[in-house]
């Protein structure tokens, strides 16, 4: 007996759902072995998880959001991945984004200023920060070849910088790491804000970011499907050289796409900061840049299956919370999503058990 | 990518497995004994345990053994305080291997013992949240925060507790603090200065649950109360060894460790150094600014550099005791930060811990709340309350092999008048006093007040938005005479 | 059941892709020693049969036997082990090892000590068997395609091949290397070695094949016998229908210069001068055939002309208007960027569609071609599916690839989705390109269709001049015609064809008059007659025209 992978030749429509859930399914009995061995009922782990995700009577708003950035960055994330330009800088995006928005909040705009025009213009601090953050790497891709996937990681690391330099200098607020908070002119609406009219909207803290993120997922649905611009980001994605040979300039579609890839990651850091955070501190962000890159790619690159998973992964972020310590939800996560890639070889290939021989039979016999 | 991402849950799942297994294997109950052994006059504990282990420092696997045994059977004797033992007395030396679980216990994994749990209320019961900024296991600030949990559970009747580790500042700690007041707890501390402004949003929200921040200035009049406390007096001790220890290395020259420019660290590092003068007036103070507070990499550093720079003795600030190793692994010494046991295995060279003692003023205030008596307050506690403690120094305690004998007695001195209240952060922040470039600061015959000592600028308090207290006047914002000349705090605004 | 003179038998074998029967009930069976040609259009199912008897694939129905007994393979090493060994149409070896290296190259033996003199020695006593020379320590990067293919072969032989299924051999061989391949293989069958040889090409089926088994839409039509059959009954077998082999044209009339070349130079790839003051004009209503050997300048004039290469000098004039300074100016030159790029290899996957990411050699900007369109020029690439066309998208995409920009299918910032997809029914339907639909990726189709699919694509954008390189390159004969009914229906509209080919048949068929080109200079033109072929062949090795007929 021995246990062979080929390739499979053609893919029954109903696999790449099978394998999700099937992983989902190996996943959580994984995850609930370590628990049992830990101490812990599993199904009493997983019904909390579930509870507190996705059940709860507030499970939506806060779901909701976690998901915000995850969808804005995520959404930035697919254009580029849509033309092949392997932007994983979105997190370095995402933190300038930010910082120009806390700048705008803080010190560019005085307090007093109207909240639409306050928002109107952290909004575009925050995209102008992120695509310049984007552009760069952008230009360099296309104007000397430079590698993308290193410029842009590594522009992250300098933008997380370039962030605490702030947050610990200029911009501290008593050496914390943080800065004093935005003036309530520049905080998004949230639900809890209307709790005293409607009381059940009490202590809901979903904000406007959301709304950004599903129009952003309309536009860019629409500019995938039907714009001319969408057209070329799909042929230079699939054959540079078809596009190049159609006429399409590749340098301005790399850069454009750069511009517009770290706006939408600029834009969440600065729906985060607005929303959620209020004010502009170190680490504020725990990785969403990144975890956009895996939300981008398992929502297959489709702004609306984008909105989908990213939900599905705030509600896991959220739900990591009743677990304790801390590293267990992280490891179910972790295990979540190493099943669910893994799971992705079976929709390509099959394992199949055979014999040490292959079988044989004489011609009579048939 | 996918290979990456692969990777990283490979190591996640081999991490966890590992973090799981349960590392306290030997429970209680489960203690062999070696040998027995009756106690002599002229006995200790640590003679004896150079006797069977070779080591004085083993003396809490015999003094734990015994009293675990005690339990069970009343012919081993209970013993309250290491320090007194009678003759008569009947002590399990218990296996090498369990002295070695209960020694190795408190270095590698103080918390092990925790298992996975989901916080949760049990009805009927008092029930507490406690909010970490770190792992339970950083032998650190949050560990020292988990004691006075456990103490909780170990000293007051029908409470239950719950807790939350790494919990980032900002956002995501409103939404674990809203959903702790949401599942009902009844009182729920919040232990790091970054869920200040998150804790007061959700008590606005939750009148009936009592919130209780730790190391900030915020409060409300029914439900918001602050829990703070003067290092500082500990930090002077600190200060005394390590100027005694200096002197007696020859170099007069000390290093602390600074994690960030804030009032905070500033106070107590500048308690340090006039706590060193008090000892060694030829004493010179170095510093460095890691902009972390667990960072074993960042601290180790700091330590090493300040060695290269002449430094014998370290002091730090920050989390983890490694800078006490770094100086033990040149021949020096140093002191520790945050609990109690955070120089568990490294007593030869260490000189002593300013720690926290969260348990009883952590019981005050839920019995407080239990009781309807509780008033938020800005409580900033002191030696003399029971809060903070120098080991080496406290009941039970000896002092470190390494701590100069002739500065023994005038510590024990110093912490009688901290303890009695006559000596306090007031009297140590008395004028005169000047910087370290020679200008006064705080003229003759002038105490400092709290806000002074907690940096309160008008500046920090409309960008924190606190209220109902005094902007300074002196603000914490110098380092004293006793740093060197050179040292500075890393600009702020 | 005697003791069977076959080397192999399929029965009954049928074989299902979506939307696709490729293989249905076919029987095939193949005698010991001989060489059996699989003759079949592009598309017919020969690959696809020879890739169930590699193992590649399974049968969904029918069986396969060796000697009698029934076999079932998953891998092409259970076959190999079974003495069949396929050499692909695209080589699997690794390009930075030693021929040696690729010979043991997924071997079992030897386990960890590799003896390469012992080994060297092998391989060196299989090529002078065979006459397949090759030098056993050269690295395979440094060998032309004709010796990489005798890689493959020597590497099936070494691995104990008897069978030997050969996909298209001739396809990337110069005249002389088929030659030699032809040698080889039959000294292998004089050595009980079995060949199935996979072609479409008639001339060669009759040159070499014993037997002849001809495929037509994954049926077998005929087994001939290879002594007795005839190109044009083999292209009525393998077509279906009577073929003609010289298209039926009425004579040119030239019009105005459409295209006019006046002067130019450029640089090849690695900056040496490809194209040295050529001139040349083509007019209106006639095709300009370019013969010459490879290599000798035609790629980077194609390029010049449409815009995908800068000129070092000259002009380049479509319809009376200058072309080539406007496109200079658009494109952007990348010296800058050809080195240094670093080479980062990442795999992504992304459902069903891999992606994969090598773009350390993608230079950001060669040069782009806006221009082309709008002058009237439609280009036909050499590279069907790396240059023509974008093999994930859609037919519909790829139909859309130059017409997009403009009206009507180009409306404002958007596409008109429906127009598109209705015009593309139509050229569909117009040019013949076989496919279920017209959602269907570009890579699914065969190559005849693919390039029938780029023709309708530039032929419908109305073009004034038509640049063509190569369009029939590896294409079966049902397709060469239906392509070079399309240029000749273009030329008979008034539109200037430059057609460039190495393929003389070609040029002497479709071409009003040929150019011959040799280091990229015109050494001299000639009309499109049988009889002037020697004279061709001289000027293509190099001899001015003048000279030719000077001797």
């Amino acid at each position: 007996m021995r246990v062979k992978i080929e390739p499979r030749l053609d893919v029954p429509r109903w696999m790449p759902f099978a394998s999700i859930f099937g992983a989902l399914v190996v996943a959580l009995l994984l995850g609930a072995i370590l628990l049992a061995y830990g101490g812990l009922d599993p199904v009493t782990a997983y019904w909390q998880m579930l509870r507190v995700g996705f059940l709860e009577p507030y499970s939506f708003s806060d779901t909701m959001v976690k998901a915000t950035p995850l969808i804005l960055a995520g959404l930035g994330v697919a254009v580029a991945f849509k033309m092949r330009l392997w932007n994983i800088g979105a997190e370095g995006q995402l933190f300038l984004g930010a910082w120009a928005t806390a700048g705008v909040a803080l010190f560019w705009l005085p307090p007093t200023t109207p909240k639409p025009i306050m928002l109107a213009v952290m909004t575009l601090a925050g995209f102008v920060a992120g695509a310049v953050w984007g552009a760069i790497p952008g230009v360099l891709k296309a104007k000397l070849g430079v590698n993308e996937i290193i410029s842009s990681l590594m522009l992250t690391y300098v933008a997380i910088q370039y962030n605490n330099y702030f947050v610990y200098g200029p911009w501290a607020a008593g050496g914390f790491g943080l800065t004093a908070p935005f003036p309530k002119t520049a905080w998004f609406p949230r639900l809890t804000d209307y709790g005293n009219a409607i009381p059940a909207l009490r202590g809901l803290t979903a904000h406007m970011g959301i709304v950004y993120g599903i129009i952003a997922a309309v536009v860019l649905y629409v500019i995938f499907k039907y714009s001319k611009w969408g057209y070329e980001l799909k042929v230079i994605g699939d054959n540079p050289n078809a596009a190049r040979y159609a006429g399409m300039n590749l340098s301005r579609n790399i850069i454009l796409t750069m511009v517009i890839s770290g706006g939408l990651a600029g834009l969440a850091g600065m729906s985060e900061l607005a929303g959620a955070v209020h004010r502009l501190q170190e680490n504020f962000s725990p990785g969403y840049g990144f975890t956009a890159i895996i939300v981008a790619w398992l929502g297959r690159l489709n702004p609306l299956g984008i909105i989908i998973v990213g939900y599905l992964f705030g509600g896991l972020l959220v739900a990591g919370d009743v677990i304790q310590p801390a590293g267990i939800p992280l490891m179910i996560q972790g295990i979540i999503l190493f099943c669910v890639i893994s799971a992705d070889t079976f929709t390509r290939y099959r394992i199949r058990i055979v014999r040490a021989a292959p079988v044989t039979a004489t011609a009579a016999e048939v | 990518m996918k290979k990456v991402v692969s990777v990283l849950s490979i190591i996640t799942l081999l991490a966890l497995i590992l973090t799981l297994a349960p590392a306290n294997v030997l429970a209680q109950d489960e203690v062999t004994c070696e040998s027995d052994v009756v106690v002599q006059a002229d006995d200790w504990l640590s003679k004896i345990a150079d006797k069977f282990f070779g080591d004085v420092l083993t003396f809490p696997a015999i003094f734990e053994a015994t009293n675990a045994k005690a339990a069970a059977d009343d012919s081993y004797a209970t013993i309250a305080d290491a320090n007194l033992i009678e003759p008569g007395w009947k002590l399990c030396i218990p296996t090498a291997e369990y002295a070695q679980v209960i020694l190795g216990v408190g270095v590698e994994a103080p918390t092990s013992a925790e298992s996975i749990q989901i916080p949760t209320i049990v009805e009927g019961m008092t029930n507490v949240a406690f909010v970490y900024v770190g792992h339970i296991g950083d032998g650190g600030w949050t560990y020292a925060h988990n004691e006075g949990r456990r103490y909780l559970e170990a000293n007051l009747e029908n409470v239950n507790t719950a807790y939350l580790e790494s919990v980032p500042e900002g956002a995501d700690a409103e939404r674990v603090i809203r959903n702790l007041a949401r599942q009902g707890f009844d009182v729920i501390f919040t232990t790091s200065f970054g869920y200040m402004d998150p804790t007061g949003v959700v008590a606005e929200e939750f009148p009936d649950t009592a919130f209780v921040h730790i190391s900030g200035q915020k409060k409300n009049a029914t439900n918001f109360g602050n829990v703070f406390g003067a290092m500082e007096e500990m930090k002077y001790m600190a200060g005394m060894v390590a100027g005694a220890k200096a002197a007696e290395d020859g170099s007069n020259r000390v290093g602390i460790i600074a994690p960030f420019p804030i009032a905070e660290v500033i106070r107590l590092s500048n308690a340090a150094a006039l706590g060193m003068r008090r000892t060694c007036p030829d004493c010179v103070m170095d510093i460095r600014w890691i902009f972390t507070w667990f960072d074993p990499v960042k601290e180790r550093e700091a330590a090493e550099s300040m060695l290269d720079a002449g430094a014998t003795v370290i002091i730090t600030g920050a989390d983890t005791p490694g800078p006490v190793q770094a100086a033990g692994e040149r021949g020096f010494t140093g002191l520790a930060y945050d609990s109690s046991n955070a120089c568990l295995g490294l007593e030869a060279v260490c000189l002593g811990v300013p720690y926290w003692n969260w348990g009883p003023i952590y019981a005050d205030i839920v019995n407080g709340v239990r009781d309807g008596t509780w008033v938020p307050e800005d409580y900033y506690g002191s030696t003399a309350d029971g809060l903070l403690g120098f080991y080496g120094f406290m009941e039970c305690q000896e002092p470190y092999p390494s701590v100069p004998a002739s500065v023994i007695p005038e510590m024990q001195d110093v912490l009688g008048q901290m303890q009695a209240g006559t000596f306090n952060r007031f009297t140590m922040f008395t004028g005169p006093i000047n910087d370290n470039q020679g200008n006064e600061v705080i003229p003759a015959g002038v105490s400092l007040s709290q806000s002074d000592l907690e940096g309160l600028s008008e500046g920090y308090m409309s960008a924190f938005s606190i209220e109902g207290r005094e902007p300074c006047t002196i603000c914490m914002g110098y380092l004293v005479e006793g740093f060197d000349s050179t040292a500075e705090i890393p600009p702020l605004n | 059941m005697s003791e069977s003179q076959f080397a192999f038998e399929m029965r009954g074998i049928t074989k299902r892709f979506p939307g696709v029967l490729a293989n249905d009930n076919v029987d095939f069976a193949v005698r010991e020693g001989e060489i059996h040609a699989l003759l079949g259009e592009n598309g017919a199912g020969k690959s696809t049969l020879m890739n169930m008897l590699n193992g590649l694939y399974r049968p969904d129905e029918g069986q396969i036997f060796i000697k009698d007994q029934a076999v079932r393979f998953s891998s092409p090493r259970e076959a190999i082990n079974h003495g069949i060994g396929m050499v692909h149409q695209h080589f699997m070896l690794v390009p930075t090892q030693s021929v040696a290296e690729n010979l043991i190259l997924g071997q079992s033996a030897p386990r960890f000590y590799i003896n390469y003199s012992e080994l060297e020695a092998q391989v060196a006593e299989l090529s002078e068997k065979f006459g397949l020379a090759v030098d056993p320590r050269a690295k395979i990067w440094q060998l032309s395609v004709g010796e990489q293919q005798r890689v493959e072969v020597l590497k099936m032989l070494y691995q104990g091949a008897k069978i030997l299924i050969m996909d298209e051999p001739t396809a990337v061989l110069t005249p002389q290397e088929v030659t030699d391949l032809f040698d080889t293989l039959r000294s292998m069958t004089a050595s009980g070695h079995t060949i199935v040889f996979i072609s479409h090409k008639l001339d060669e089926v009759v040159a070499i094949a014993d037997r002849v088994t001809v495929l037509q839409r994954g049926r077998v039509t005929a087994t001939v016998e290879g002594k007795d059959t005839t190109k044009a009954e083999l292209a009525r077998l393998m077509v279906g229908r009577e073929v003609l082999f010289r298209i039926q044209k009425a004579p040119a009339q030239p019009g105005a210069e459409a295209l006019v070349i006046e002067n130019i130079s450029c640089e090849n790839d690695r900056g040496l001068p490809a194209l040295r003051n050529l001139s040349l004009t083509v007019r209106a209503g006639e095709v300009v055939g370019i013969a010459g050997v490879a290599g000798n300048g035609q790629t980077e004039l194609a390029e010049v002309i449409a815009g995908l290469r800068a000129a070092t000098e000259g002009r380049v004039i479509v319809q009376g208007q200058e072309v080539t300074g406007k496109r200079v100016a658009a494109g952007e030159q990348s010296e800058a960027s050809k080195g240094g790029s670093w080479d980062i290899q990442v795999s992504l996957d992304i459902g069903d569609s891999s992606i994969n990411l090598s773009k350390g050699d993608e230079r950001p900007e060669k040069q782009a071609a806006p221009i082309m369109v709008s002058e009237g020029l439609a280009y036909i690439p050499a590279d069907r599916t790396g240059v023509g066309s974008s093999p994930n998208l859609s037919l519909i995409d790829n139909l859309i690839l130059k017409a997009y920009r403009r009206p009507p299918i180009g409306k404002g910032w958007r596409i008109d989705l429906s127009l598109a997809r209705e015009q593309a029914e139509k050229l569909v339907e117009q040019f013949n390109v076989m496919t279920p639909n017209v959602d269907t990726p570009a890579r699914l189709l065969s190559g005849g269709n693919l390039q029938k699919l780029i023709l309708a694509r530039e032929i419908s954008s109305r073009p004034k001049v038509i640049i063509a390189v190569y369009p029939v390159r590896g294409l079966d004969v049902g397709a060469i015609e239906a392509i070079h009914q399309m240029l000749i229906d273009e030329r008979n509209r008034g539109t200037a064809i430059l057609l460039i080919s190495e393929d003389l048949d070609e040029l002497l068929s479709l071409s009003d008059r040929i150019v011959v080109v040799f280091e990229g200079q015109i050494m001299g033109e000639v009309p499109p007659e049988d009889e002037r072929v020697d004279e061709i062949g001289l000027m293509m090795a190099g001899t001015r025209v003048e000279a030719v007929h000077a001797s």
